[in-house]
């Protein structure tokens, strides 16, 4: 036996629920491997080490795009929804509606499948596929738009299985109350299930064109837009339930405002995501000022469901750690098992999360969204959310998951605690190169950014550092996808406890009234940040010689 | 009614008014938006009812132990 109740509790259920989580765990993995790749290609067509068409070019960075932010984040957003729904939902300990899950992931397999074929054989629409771009109908083109639906019917079918499972429990008589993640698990699975609705929204008419049965969409920006503000949330809300899982599961700590706190905390990123949404439309010529100078106010909220559940975490953990005899202001955090591949994922998605968390502030501003948005700053800066956020975070969880359900332990678990870092230090190469070349003027979506000559000589070396730091980044998932395969498909019977003596520590147990400063100086720091950028965009780009007058972002 | 329930109240109020702010103030008229919100919020409410009648139906001999209901 482990010290590890989820471990445990993982390892104990039935085969059957089992095989489905790990068949979403085992298509997100493939998602990724394949993203990767296209990502990598891209990175070096863009640094010049590589040679690649324009029409060749953007065919990759659409597979690029559709294969990591559509397939990777969702098969194991899935995968995750209903691991957490039957492991936390109060006396849930099996999956309900099994059938119906498979059920989502036949048709998002089904999806997967559609959106490749149509990514690789019709005109590159890139991934949000307007199809102004596609210029003219066609199969191909519907089969991109239909990959897109399956998706959205087979999350759908995931959420409803996973609200089953929370709530199944309760109808039985066996509890009265959601545990915090089961109510985290029932918010997370709504806005999936809204997410559906906002992708037929958008897609359907498109899809209906594609196949020549309707007309051109007239607005499927609006659409798309709408759809991609909740594609943002979707992966930061389930993160930060992720960290808030297996912070406890590392550190054996509770809540210190307790679970109605942290219910009331997660019920902030739905209240959020609707009145924040307007500032995807600031490039929208038709938008009335009111309505982008209340866009802009309104966005400033933003972060403040993260930055609560950063706060709920770290006061938590500060805290314990206080009680258990930790001192210093920040000096608890070296009492963390940074060892552990699961600890140091989170620890690096976190710094990540307030690098690229700062720069998405500057982008989101009335004022500067027509600047930035078709500059290289939106690559430059997303990356640090979407791979060192999101995926270090997912792929710190699998670390944790895959031994809980295949029973066999970590493999190279020295390796996979390193690799956050590499990834980070990646990151931050092609970052603050491409953040650099947005405030110079690179643009976003042009491969060979030479112009013959004609541009700055400072554009091209910067693709280069782009270039040298996306491999960076590619080569620490690489070797992350590695590591987990060995884990999966290790054969020899494993004697050894699943946690392996990874570390670990206990903080379980009383607090008292120990002070807790690391959180709340922590954003105070990240404001200052943010402030400083802003300004420095300004100063900036008053000094490039460009007006910019359409984009999307 | 519990933290469960009202939470997600909250959360239908704020998508619909949303909703029949995109769908009917002039100035924010954005029939994409609205419908999205709206579907949002009905989505929400069924959650917030079905939460509710789940509680309301467990029988009532059954007891459970408090430190089994917050994992």
């Amino acid at each position: 036996m482990t010290t590890h109740p989820l471990l445990d509790h993982l390892n104990s259920l039935p085969a059957a629920d089992k095989r489905l989580l790990m068949a979403f765990y085992g298509a997100a993995l493939v998602a990724l491997a394949l993203g990767v790749v296209f990502g990598a290609g891209t990175a070096l067509a863009r640094a010049g080490f590589i040679d690649l068409s324009p029409f060749y070019g953007y065919r990759v960075m659409t597979l690029h795009g559709v294969t990591i932010f559509f397939y990777w984040l969702y098969f194991v957003q899935a995968g995750l929804l209903l691991t957490f729904s039957a492991t936390h939902a109060a006396h849930a300990d099996r999956l309900v509606w099994r059938s119906l899950a498979w059920t989502g992931f036949a048709i998002m397999a089904a999806g997967f499948a559609l959106s490749g074929l149509g990514a690789g054989s019709s005109v590159p629409l890139l991934y949000d596929a307007p199809p102004e771009l596609a210029r003219e109908a066609s199969a191909s083109v519907g089969a991109f738009y239909l990959g897109y639906l399956f998706l959205a019917a087979g999350l759908f079918c995931v959420a409803a299985a996973s609200v089953a499972t929370v709530l199944m429990p309760r109808f039985t008589g066996h509890t009265h109350s959601l545990s915090p993640i089961g109510f985290a698990a029932i918010a997370w699975a709504g806005l999936l299930m809204v997410s559906a609705v906002a992708a037929i929204n958008a897609f359907f008419p498109a899809a209906l064109w594609a196949f020549e049965k309707g007309p051109l969409p007239a607005d499927y920006a609006t659409g798309w837009h709408v759809l991609f503000h909740n594609l943002h949330y979707l992966p930061l809300m389930a993160t930060v339930v992720t960290w808030y899982v297996l912070v406890k599961a590392l550190c054996g700590i509770e809540s210190i405002y307790g679970p109605r706190f942290s219910k009331i905390v997660f019920s902030t990123y739905l209240i959020f995501v609707p009145p924040t949404s307007l500032y995807h439309m600031f490039l929208e010529p038709g938008l009335a000022e009111p309505v982008r100078v209340i866009g802009s106010l309104l966005s400033l909220f933003i972060s403040v469901p993260t930055v609560l559940v950063f706060l709920l975490i770290v006061a938590s953990l500060e805290t314990h750690a206080r009680a258990h005899g930790a001192t210093g202001l920040f000096g608890w955090t070296r009492l963390l098992p940074w060892r552990n591949p699961v600890m140091a994922a989170i620890g690096m998605a976190v710094v990540n999360l307030a690098l690229g968390g700062a720069f998405s502030f500057v982008l989101i501003q009335e004022k500067l969204a027509p600047l930035l948005s078709d500059t290289f700053f939106v690559p430059g800066y997303f990356h640090f959310l979407t791979v060192g956020t999101v995926t270090l975070t997912f792929l710190g969880a699998l670390c944790y998951v895959i031994p809980g359900l295949t029973g066999r332990p970590l493999r190279t678990p020295r390796l996979l605690a390193a690799l956050p870092y590499v990834a980070t230090a990646g990151l931050v190469v092609f970052g603050a190169a491409g953040i650099a070349a947005g405030y110079l003027g690179v643009p976003r979506r042009v491969l060979d950014v030479s112009y013959a000559g004609a541009a700055p000589a400072s554009w091209q070396a910067l693709m280069t550092a782009v270039g040298i730091g996306g491999t960076l980044m590619a080569v620490a998932l690489i070797l992350y996808l590695a590591g987990l395969a060995a884990t999966w498909l290790s054969r020899a019977p494993q004697p050894a406890p699943l946690n392996q003596g990874l570390p670990a520590v206990d903080w379980s147990g009383k607090w008292g009234r120990e002070r807790a400063w690391a959180g709340p100086l922590s954003i105070a720091l990240l404001v200052g940040v943010m402030a400083l950028f802003t300004a420095l965009a300004f100063e900036l780009l008053r000094a490039v010689p460009l007006i910019a007058n359409s984009g999307s972002h | 009614m519990n933290e469960d329930v009202w939470l997600l109240i909250v959360v239908f109020v704020v998508w619909a008014v949303l909703a029949l702010g995109y769908a009917f103030v002039p100035m924010f008229a954005m029939p994409g938006y609205a419908g999205v919100w709206g579907w949002g919020a009905a989505i929400f409410l069924a959650l917030a009812v079905l939460i509710a009648i789940a509680a309301r139906g467990r029988p009532k001999h059954r007891k459970v132990p408090a430190h089994q209901d917050h994992e």
